[in-house]
């Protein structure tokens, strides 16, 4: 059965894309879901993958219509999600943290409503799409998805590379590091608005609802347990990825949705995680 | 000889993010070189005023100067001058920083992006480590510290920096004993060997009015500014911390109560 899976691995494209989505998504876990966790905004990723889902409705609704043919759903997407993503950033510096979180909230509640509502003016044909951002399907992404998923998730890896202390520093004081003359208002944007494209980038592999459990699940098992930011980065990656491979392969088995499988793998890591926590300590 | 005064406010007043007023006709100056002190009651205004002075809030009205350079439009080349220590709690533990990384950041900061320290900023980090007092604690995750020693790493992050005016808010609040007096140890050295520049908010005068040369008690605006002995005035105290403000003397120094806790924006 194993050798099985993995000979169709091999052969089939639509398996070779989803294989290759994995790693991907792995990445942008790695990168945006770790920096989501430090910075304490894990619930703005849960905010941004939703409001995205507003964003392909109403896409899709400028499509039907024929009002802007060329509107594609991801493009509503990625607007939805910087959008919501730099409202964020936005309400936080104006000084109160309650605010962020409202802030989400209110994006999240108005983008879902959006969507809703557009769903009674699309043709029943095109609605399946928004169901499949709202669940994903990792066995569905054509070239183009591959290769917009692999834009953002080498430019996540350049943008880390030149500027993980910048954004670790932002994360941990921001107000310090504005203090010693750091542009941190410049980094703290950079690094969300990337994140955002990335999240409505990967709600198509995994859907809005599952994007939570594989973007911040394994940042924060792995930040429980790892002792140094690049640790964290490499244990996120790795947790993230075992659990879409896990979650694909396990699809051939039982049957159902991949990133369903990954997801529970995922949030499974993090219980694991608290355990591997609390014994280290009693030891 | 006339020189560029350290900080000159004039009838500055400004809001709090959510609208209050926070501090109104301010006006005041400075001399350099000194050890300042901004003393005030909870709610006072007197880390309003220190980051006015960084340009992080802007005035809706009047001016602050910083060495002759305006918070509001001139803030970088303030910040190019600036150690600073904010309130410990600002820090997050949620990344796992090793507490070189903490007083690493101070110099980083000052770099271009890559940020690499070298052999140098090492030398200086260990070195700023060992005037708190914490040299062996150089690996330690910064999470797992006590209060007293994160509030120790964070002024030997402002030592280990690069600038010559040091700010710090409130560096010894819920800080215990042995730190608080580590503190002003390492920060009176620091202040006698080198010719830098030390603002430092406080609720409580006692532990360093020996070192400060100025002091400026805010209420929402300057309600006394000169030497700790001519701000140590019981009127003086009675008006700004109501009438239970006491004056002891004790081995020829004067000595402020004034029954505040000095939690200005903590949640204890």
């Amino acid at each position: 059965m194993i050798i099985d899976v993995i000979t169709l691995l091999l052969t089939s494209p639509i398996l070779q894309r989803a294989l290759l989505a994995s790693v991907l998504v792995a990445i942008i876990a790695a990168t945006t879901g770790t920096f989501m966790v430090f910075r304490g905004l894990s619930f703005l990723t849960a905010g941004v993958a939703h409001a995205a889902l507003g964003g392909v409705a109403l896409a899709l609704f400028l499509q039907a219509t024929g009002i802007v043919p060329w509107f594609d759903p991801v493009l509503g997407a990625v607007i939805f999600a910087v959008f919501v993503a730099v409202m964020t950033a936005y309400a936080g510096e104006r000084g109160i943290a309650q605010k962020m979180e409202v802030a989400v909230g209110v994006s999240f509640a108005l983008s879902m409503s959006i969507a809703v509502l557009l769903m009674y003016y699309l043709p029943p044909t095109r609605i399946p799409i928004i169901w499949g951002y709202l669940v994903g399907d990792i066995l569905l992404l054509d070239n183009l998805d591959i290769v917009m998923l692999l834009g953002v998730a080498f430019s996540l890896v350049i943008l880390f590379i030149l500027f993980k202390k910048e954004f670790v520093y932002v994360s941990i004081d921001m107000e310090g590091s504005k203090a010693h003359g750091m542009n941190a208002r410049g980094y703290n944007y950079l690094l969300l608005i990337f994140a955002a494209i990335a999240i409505a980038l990967t709600i198509k592999a995994v859907g809005a609802i599952l994007v939570y459990a594989i973007l911040i699940a394994p940042a924060a098992a792995s930040n429980e347990v790892m002792k140094t930011v690049n640790n964290v980065i490499i244990g996120t990656f790795i947790i993230a990825l075992i659990a879409m491979i896990l979650g694909l392969s396990g699809s051939f088995i039982i049957f159902a949705s991949p990133s369903a499988i990954a997801g529970i793998i995922a949030a499974v890591s993090y219980i694991i995680a608290l355990q591997v926590k609390r014994y280290k300590r009693s030891k | 000889m006339a020189t560029t005064p350290l900080i000159e406010a004039e009838n500055l007043a400004v809001k709090y993010p959510e609208g209050d007023l926070a501090l109104f006709d301010v006006t005041f100056s400075i001399d350099s070189t000194t050890f300042m002190a901004i003393i005030g009651p909870n709610g006072s205004g007197k880390t309003t005023l220190l980051k006015a002075m960084l340009g992080l809030l802007k005035p809706t009205d009047g001016f602050i100067r910083v060495l002759g350079f305006d918070a509001k439009r001139e803030y970088k080349m303030i910040r190019k001058m600036v150690r600073y220590v904010p309130q410990r709690d600002q820090i997050k533990a949620t990344v796992p920083m090793k507490v070189k990384d903490i007083v690493l950041m101070g110099r980083l900061l000052k770099k271009p992006p890559l940020r690499v320290a070298s052999g140098k900023d090492v030398q200086i980090a260990k070195d700023a480590l060992r005037r708190v007092d914490l040299e062996n604690l150089w690996n330690h995750p910064f999470p797992e510290l006590s209060g007293g020693q994160r509030q120790r790493v964070l002024v030997a992050r402002a030592l280990a920096t690069e600038g010559q005016i040091m700010m710090l808010d409130e560096p010894l609040s819920g800080a215990d004993h042995d730190s608080q007096v580590l503190i002003v140890e390492a920060l009176q050295e620091y202040y006698n060997e080198n010719q830098v520049n030390i603002i430092m908010v406080t609720h409580d005068l006692n532990p360093i009015h020996t070192l400060v040369k100025d002091v400026l008690m805010l209420n929402r605006t300057v309600m006394g500014i000169g030497h700790p002995c001519a701000v140590m005035d019981l009127e003086l105290l009675r008006q700004v911390y109501g009438p239970s403000a006491k004056i002891v003397e004790l081995a020829g120094h004067k000595y402020c109560i004034t029954g505040d806790s000095g939690f200005d924006h903590h949640d204890h």
